[in-house]
């Protein structure tokens, strides 16, 4: 009696996670339309480009980088808005070169923090990672 | 209420020991280097001794608890998990209720209904909370490995991947994060609502819940509100795995400490507690014996030798005797 229950119910929790993850793929590309941008808009030539200091303090873009990047990707791309303004009124481009601008000069200046915390970004999913480009 | 009530104040104060020892105390290598290797001498040692002490006690009999037919004669069928012939089928049984809880799975609950009526039906949430907790709390240790290798071991590579598969946020968000709190709150409020439970529930059944909540509330703070430096962290943690007793090599958030104090104080207090069930449930007579008890003679080893006297020597003194009553006789 348990036997078949055990068997009923491993069966049931097999076809919910199945619909589940298939639910899971689905949203990710079918459930809404992509959003696009009207066309990708350049930083306006006006606007003065600062690159001698970094968009945020160092303490902040040591834990929040993440969340920045994200943010400017999703701006970027999805909203075509590529100019982001610092706090005390400077202009950056909301791109990824904006930060390699600088920081690629040290080709594992991502990859020393991220291999020694086994963080895997998905960055470089679709990016030329600076490690690669200096080959 | 006292019995929920004191195990709070005491997690209370456990939190608050750690944040203002190091905030106001400074004492960032008591509570970084010093307890954390305390905690876990005394969890090792004191497993060790707890699981040496049962492992001595002898078990002379089968007291194995059945829930299927035995082995007999060859034609009929018998249950190889719920009544296990050799010890490899023992095992088997073992290993299926550490990873699924099969006992719980029986549970059932009785009912008092209109009419009134006196009822029993089977209850599965317990099993389901309690495994959810479990594996969500196993996934959370494996995932902890990558503070404590220099690379990930190969296997909880696709597990981290697979925990955060959902990518809701940044840090990617951690389905057990989400699955060990439900969890733990649903198994201690179960333990609040049902009268029945809460009247035999103790002090040191909150205990536990509370604390391993509060270890992973500070732990999901730590990654997704007030964050740490994580290198930092990394760098104090790789110390601690290479037995170093160098100074903590940099500021942390107080929030780290705390979860880290409690965490030292989990260890330590397993082997005191009722969670020495993760040791002792390899131990549990009811599942680890294979019922054999038809097959194979099973004698207590303590018990006195007993002297027993054959018919055939009753004969061999009585012969003469029992010829002369012209009793039977198996040997003339």
């Amino acid at each position: 009696m348990s036997n078949r229950i055990s068997t009923i119910l491993a069966f049931v929790i097999a076809v919910i996670m199945f619909v589940a993850a298939w639910f899971f793929m689905q949203s990710g590309d079918g459930a809404s339309a992509p959003a696009r941008a009207e066309a990708p808009v350049a930083a306006p030539k006006e606007v003065p480009i600062d690159s001698t200091r970094c968009v945020a303090s160092t303490e902040w873009m040591k834990s929040h980088h993440m969340q920045l990047l994200n943010q400017w990707r999703h701006d970027s791309v999805r909203e075509g808005n590529r100019t982001y303004a610092t706090p005390d009124g400077r202009h950056f481009d909301k791109s990824l070169n904006t930060c390699l601008g600088c920081h690629a000069s040290n080709p594992m200046f991502c990859f020393m923090c991220h291999e020694y915390a086994n963080v895997k970004p998905t960055c470089w999913n679709c990016h030329i990672s600076p490690m690669e480009a200096t080959k | 209420m006292k019995k929920v009530l004191i195990p709070f104040v005491m997690v209370a104060v456990l939190v608050a020991i750690p944040y203002v020892g190091v905030t106001a105390g400074g004492q960032a290598y008591l509570f970084g280097v010093i307890v954390p290797y305390t905690a876990a001498a005394i969890f090792l040692l004191g497993f060790l001794y707890r699981m040496i002490d049962w492992l001595k006690r002898p078990v002379p009999f089968r007291i194995t608890t059945t829930a299927g037919q035995e082995k007999t004669l060859d034609w009929i069928p018998y249950n190889r998990i719920d009544s296990p012939a050799t010890p490899m089928q023992a095992w088997v049984r073992i290993l299926l209720e550490v990873f699924f809880f099969r006992s719980l799975f029986r549970n059932t609950k009785a009912e008092l209904r209109e009419g009134p009526s006196f009822t029993f039906a089977s209850s599965k949430w317990l099993w389901m909370g309690g495994l959810a907790f479990h594996w969500s709390l196993l996934v959370i240790v494996l995932r902890h490995t990558r503070f404590f290798f220099a690379e990930l071991p190969g296997f909880v590579q696709p597990i981290e991947v697979a925990d955060r598969f959902m990518e809701l946020t940044l840090p990617a968000f951690y389905l057990t994060d989400a699955l060990v709190l439900a969890a733990i709150t649903f198994l201690f409020v179960r333990r609040l609502r049902d009268v029945k439970l809460s009247v035999i529930s103790l002090p040191t059944d909150y205990f536990p819940l509370l604390l391993i909540g509060s270890i992973a509330v500070a732990g999901v703070l730590m990654r997704y509100v007030d964050k740490v430096d994580i290198m930092t962290v990394k760098a104090l943690t790789m110390n601690l795995a290479q037995f170093s007793f160098d100074p903590v090599p940099g500021d942390i958030g107080p929030i780290f400490y705390v979860h880290l104090f409690l965490v030292s104080v989990l260890m330590a207090y397993i082997p005191f507690s009722k969670l020495m069930h993760m040791g002792g449930i390899f131990l549990s007579p009811t599942r680890n014996l294979c019922n054999n008890s038809r097959e194979k003679r099973h004698v207590n080893p303590w018990n006195k030798p007993i002297k027993f006297r054959t018919y055939a020597e009753y004969e061999d003194e009585f012969r003469e005797k029992m010829k002369k009553a012209k009793l039977p006789l198996e040997k003339e």
